[in-house]
């Protein structure tokens, strides 16, 4: 960044402009330094008891091909890294789609889930749990489940869609219909559970409350590129969602299209909210209040707002779920720490912050 | 550039707005939209920049159907400033103005696009506002960055909804001659709607009137400023005095809402004429 060889005149105030944004560059930096350090932190937690430190040595032990510990060495490597993994991607993802659901919807409220992205899923696991169906075929056990509720989440959104072909979708009206299917989805799911036996219901309540516990390597695969690749695509936006912000008729007259890119937006946040969810069930919060801390960090502007939101949502996934993990005998879901912690925290950032930074 | 309308109709669902309207103009030039409220002007500006889709006619910019132009294109060519802000999620005010830029935007334009959106923000007097939160301006200083972003876009016709009506008589007249001298520096079509007959009439090199949906007088500000105009199309009696050439306005008194403001001998004024409009 150079800007020494402009018209001095302006030179002073661009100055304050650039020094903005490399703020904000540092504020990523430390919420993916935090996110780092919550990974080494994470994989010292679970029932296995082992020091921080040794966990650390099994963990580049393995890395380095120079096993000692077998036991230790399984804990960590089978169970916790795939785990904390999982919770990286589950961070950047539900934050991120988070980020992109407030953008289209222009609503502070707006979350992954407002366009009723989990009870779909919810549905889908469910018809697998209690009947055991697969509706992709070739499909059978827990990929028989992740692909039903990947499936049904899907089709909120895809409703949405279709009836924006017919008729103008404004962003309310989105969020009425999302709402409404919301609803329609939990009343079929109840009508199941009901007459569901008895003995499927503990796991049908594992899901709905969404835990990291069921994440193993071989998910990993499917999740990550998935993520990774739906991430960086959503970051590409980042002008036409900040033009967006000046209202749909006004963002045309600069070039544009709102509602072509609320469409392909929502249908991109809804496969990347899709992935994660199918696999970890829903897990709440993060999606609403990730956005919103990186909002007070780094400002509106999505170049910035997107990757702090990411970062900081992967961060404190990890760190829910070291909570969750040691909490009780067995551990609890990471859902229920996540919000327990993090609504006080949340209520407790809105009260300290100086100055709005929505609404 | 050239802008022209030709036999625009426009309804909303089962109701019309606009009716033939048909006009030329061509910049640099400074012309005032004036009208009664829900008489269309908005709507007109609207159908210019492709927000609306006129029901019948054709808008022509440089010849060109604006039908047939994306938006990315006519991004470039036609500027909106609106009436108002309503932004959710609030930008600083630089990044807000840098929206401008949009249209143009290339890879690296980023530093000359902030020497631009600098030198507009301090034209206007408002450099001091650069890092503050959009939202937490007053409306005078919404309107002023809305109409920052509006010149940055650097457009050959730049319209404005009303960009003056939260400022102060300063800022109001400052503005208006300001859009005006813009007109002739950098050579733009600057079409702006008003509800200050007297402002307008002050710097617009020439005046629309609207009313009920049709173009009810074309010329300047002389021509159409008259005491018969503003009684048929605003229902007010007035006086109009002569302000070192340009016509000025005291308003006396309301027509009572009750009786019928256009009677049979002012028929003949509503016809409509069409103007050629040159530099």
């Amino acid at each position: 960044m150079t800007f020494g060889n402009r018209s001095s005149n302006v030179t002073g105030t661009k100055a304050d402009y650039y020094r903005k944004r490399r703020l904000n560059v540092l504020f990523i930096i430390a919420f993916t330094v935090l996110a780092v350090a919550s990974f080494f932190i994470t994989i010292g937690f679970g029932t296995y008891h082992i020091s921080l430190f040794d966990s650390l040595q099994v963990f580049i032990d393995h890395l380095t091909g120079n096993i000692r510990d077998e036991t230790a060495d399984l804990y960590i490597w089978e169970y916790r890294v795939p785990r904390a993994l999982g919770a990286i991607l589950v961070g950047c993802s539900l934050s991120i789609a988070g980020v992109i659901m407030q953008n289209d919807f222009r609503n502070p409220l707006a979350e992954p889930y407002t366009m009723g992205i989990s009870s779909g899923a919810f549905m889908g696991a469910i018809l697998s749990i209690v009947f055991g169906i697969s509706l992709i075929p070739f499909l059978s056990g827990i990929w028989g489940m992740v692909g039903n509720s990947f499936l049904f989440s899907l089709l909120p959104v895809a409703i949405i869609v279709v009836i924006g072909r017919f008729k103008k979708m404004t962003p309310g009206l989105m969020i009425l219909t999302g709402i409404a299917i919301l609803f329609m989805f939990s009343s079929i799911t109840q009508i199941i559970m009901v007459t569901a036996p008895a003995e499927t219901m503990a796991d049908a309540y594992a899901w709905r409350v969404g835990s990291l516990d069921r994440i193993r390597w071989d998910h990993l695969p499917v999740i990550a590129p998935l993520v990774i690749a739906l991430c960086i695509l959503l970051w590409f936006f980042y002008k036409r969602l900040n033009v967006m912000y000046a209202g749909d008729k006004p963002s045309q007259t600069m070039g544009v299209e709102a509602q072509k890119t609320r469409m392909v937006t929502l249908v991109l946040a809804s496969l990347l909210t899709a992935t994660t969810v199918s696999f970890t069930g829903t897990i709440g919060f993060i999606g609403l209040v990730g956005p919103h801390v990186a909002r007070i960090f780094v400002g509106s502007d999505n170049r910035y707002l997107i990757p702090a939101a990411a970062a900081f949502g992967s961060a404190f996934i990890i760190l829910a779920d070291t909570v969750a993990k040691v909490s009780g005998p067995d551990g609890l879901p990471v859902g229920v720490i996540s919000s327990m912690v993090g609504g006080p925290l949340f209520i407790w950032i809105l009260v300290r912050q100086r100055k709005s930074a929505w609404m | 550039m050239h802008l022209k309308i030709d036999g625009i109709d426009f309804s909303y669902t089962s109701t019309p707005v606009l009716h033939d309207v048909s006009l030329e103009l061509e910049g640099p030039r400074f012309v005032s939209i004036l009208g009664p409220n829900g008489v269309g002007k908005s709507t007109l500006i609207h159908c210019i920049n492709k927000i609306l889709t006129p029901t019948k006619g054709t808008v022509f910019i440089d010849g060109k159907d604006v039908k047939e132009t994306t938006i990315k294109d006519l991004a470039k060519e036609v500027g909106y400033v609106p009436y108002s802000a309503n932004d959710t999620f609030p930008l600083s005010v630089v990044d807000t103005v840098l929206m401008g830029r949009h249209p143009h935007s290339k890879w690296k334009s980023l530093d000359s696009d902030l020497d631009l959106v600098y030198e507009t923000l301090k034209r206007l007097g408002i450099e001091h506002l650069a890092m503050r939160s959009f939202s937490e301006l007053s409306a005078g200083q919404h309107q002023k960055v809305m109409l920052a972003r509006g010149l940055v876009q650097e457009p050959k016709i730049l319209l404005l909804d009303e960009p003056t009506s939260n400022l102060d008589v300063r800022h109001q007249l400052d503005v208006t001659k300001m859009l005006k001298s813009l007109a002739y520096d950098k050579n733009m079509l600057v079409i702006m709607i008003s509800h200050d007959i007297n402002i307008a009439a002050k710097y617009a090199d020439e005046i629309i009137m609207l009313n009920d949906g049709t173009i009810y007088a074309v010329g300047t500000p002389q021509e159409v400023i008259t005491e018969d105009n503003l009684r048929v199309v605003y229902g007010v009696k007035s006086k109009i005095i002569d302000d070192d050439g340009a016509p000025h306005v005291i308003l006396k008194d309301a027509i009572p809402m009750n009786e019928d403001i256009r009677r049979a001998d002012d028929v003949e004024v509503g016809k409509q004429q069409e103007v050629e409009a040159g530099p």
